[in-house]
């Protein structure tokens, strides 16, 4: 097989990522890309795990639906009555000017705050969790969401994966944050000297360490610079090919990776 | 489905809260400090030896646990109020199971009262010249003490710690619970040190740990829903 040319594969969404495939992963997308095509050799098998997108192992597919979501603080309506659905493979924007409500309804999707009226509704596999299993499939970062000042960003990490119940090794820990922009000589400093722009990518980390099936980021280019944007908009376009996502933005841009769209009105 | 168990979780909230603790003393310092300086206050006003011998093991006793209460009370409601202050008690939320939050927590809570207790009771006894005849018996009152305390304070700490104002609302949300606690601590320790028996202070020691057992397992139902509403 050395020397023949190599079928040119449908380049799919996301994939010259910087994210390096996980071991089994590897085996595994190589095992499928075998299979649907026998004359891939050896060359084309290397060639297909040096460019794979997937970094992570998102085993189900989980869809959130949220219905006639309304929530009112006090005498103040901050959201009125809003439906939607999280799909897998799908990026939904939540789009609207400050105060309109993104990142409530963000919150009342990941389930951190409750609904005045509707319901939020997270389905595995045909059956629909109970709220208190929601947070096994959610990876959120958001501006009112912060990583421990005092612990390093790998401790950070390590803690994050302990508590969540997933087994990392400090490598893999030390190759995320890696591909998340923050150089190897920055993972043991505490993340209270960091930047705000540095702080923003251990969030990021945190929320998809796990590699979650439901994916919800709040103003996700906050405090980023042009390279930082460049990354989460890698990182969205990696996990649409597996997982549900969210997006509350008001950049411009950002608005464009979306396949569905919420707009909310003040 | 998770790979680790609920204790491990515990444990890692634990550790984290020791490291970070470790790394800004913040609630070491604040403990520390309130109970010293009482302590040193009481000790300078009182002494040894201005009180009439009759009435020294009710005082003694009372003042001492009065001084640990308090110590208490200024750092204990630091663990879950610093999460919603330094906003990672979302983060946390969204990552940990409700019970390994309250577990590692309480851990957390039972090591920094029994570093307090070790650090204050034997000065204690050495500046106010209390002499107790039952040291195995005050070692159990002070274990089931810290436990009691522990499992009282780390709910009360959760329930407060979105509110503003909130060690105020600590302390008039914790004494209502831990005062008849205190009253049990009080009269396990004047039995402790007034006798070598250890069966005298075997009534205390059964009030203190049903009573902290009632709280611990009430705080275990209550807590997901005060953690997560």
């Amino acid at each position: 097989m050395r020397g023949e040319p190599v079928p040119k594969r449908q380049q799919r969404p996301g994939e010259n990522l910087p994210w390096k495939p996980r071991k089994a992963l590897e085996t595994l997308h190589a095992a499928s890309l075998a299979s649907r095509s026998p004359r891939l050799g050896p060359e084309a098998l290397a060639c297909s795990r040096e460019v794979s997108v997937v970094s992570f192992a998102i085993v189900s597919e989980v869809s959130v639906e949220f219905s006639g979501v309304s929530k009112r603080f006090g005498a103040r309506t901050a959201l009125a009555a809003v439906s939607g659905r999280l799909e897998p493979r799908r990026v939904l924007i939540v789009a609207g000017p400050n105060g309109a409500g993104k990142s409530t309804l963000l919150n009342i999707i990941a389930g951190v705050l409750r609904p005045s009226r509707g319901a939020v509704a997270y389905e595995r596999d045909g059956e629909v969790l109970p709220r208190p299993r929601w947070f096994e499939c959610l990876g959120m970062a958001a501006p009112d969401m912060a990583v421990y000042e005092e612990l390093s960003a790998l401790e950070n990490l390590r803690f994050f994966a302990r508590v969540r119940g997933v087994r990392r090794s400090a490598d893999e820990l030390r190759d995320l944050l890696d591909r998340l922009g923050l150089p190897a000589r920055e993972h043991g400093r505490a993340t209270g000297t960091y930047s705000s722009g540095m702080r923003q990518r251990v969030k990021l980390a945190q929320a998809v360490l796990h590699e979650p099936p439901v994916l919800l980021l709040d103003e996700p280019s906050s405090n980023l610079d042009e390279a930082g944007h460049r990354l989460v908009a890698e990182l969205v376009a990696a996990f649409r090919t597996k997982a549900a996502v969210a997006v509350a933005t008001n950049d411009p841009r950002e608005v464009t990776w979306g396949d569905a769209r919420v707009e909310l009105a003040l | 489905m998770r790979a680790s168990s609920l204790l491990s979780e515990c444990l890692a909230v634990l550790s984290k809260d020791l490291t970070a603790e470790l790394r800004s003393r913040v609630a070491l310092n604040a403990v520390g400090l309130f109970g010293l300086t009482t302590l040193i206050a009481v000790a300078y006003q009182i002494g040894p030896y201005r009180i009439q011998e009759q009435d020294r093991p009710f005082l003694l006793a009372a003042l001492l646990w009065i001084i640990l209460f308090f110590a208490a009370t200024s750092g204990l409601s630091r663990t879950f109020v610093k999460e919603e202050d330094a906003h990672t008690a979302k983060t946390l939320r969204l990552a940990a199971r409700p019970l390994a939050v309250f577990g590692g927590k309480l851990l957390f809570n039972l090591i920094l009262l029994a570093a307090l207790f070790v650090f204050i009771v034997p000065l204690y006894c050495a500046l106010m010249g209390y002499a107790v005849a039952g040291v195995p018996g005050l070692v159990a009152v002070l274990a089931a003490g810290v436990c009691g305390l522990a499992g009282t304070s780390t709910l009360v700490a959760a329930i407060i710690a979105r509110a503003s104002g909130s060690n105020t609302l600590f302390a008039i949300l914790s004494v209502p619970l831990v005062l008849p606690l205190l009253v049990m601590l009080i009269q396990g320790t004047r039995a402790a040190a007034g006798a070598p028996d250890f069966a005298v202070v075997l009534p205390a020691l059964r009030g203190i740990v049903s009573l902290t057992g009632v709280t611990v397992v009430t705080s275990i139902f209550l807590f997901p829903v005060v953690w997560h509403d």
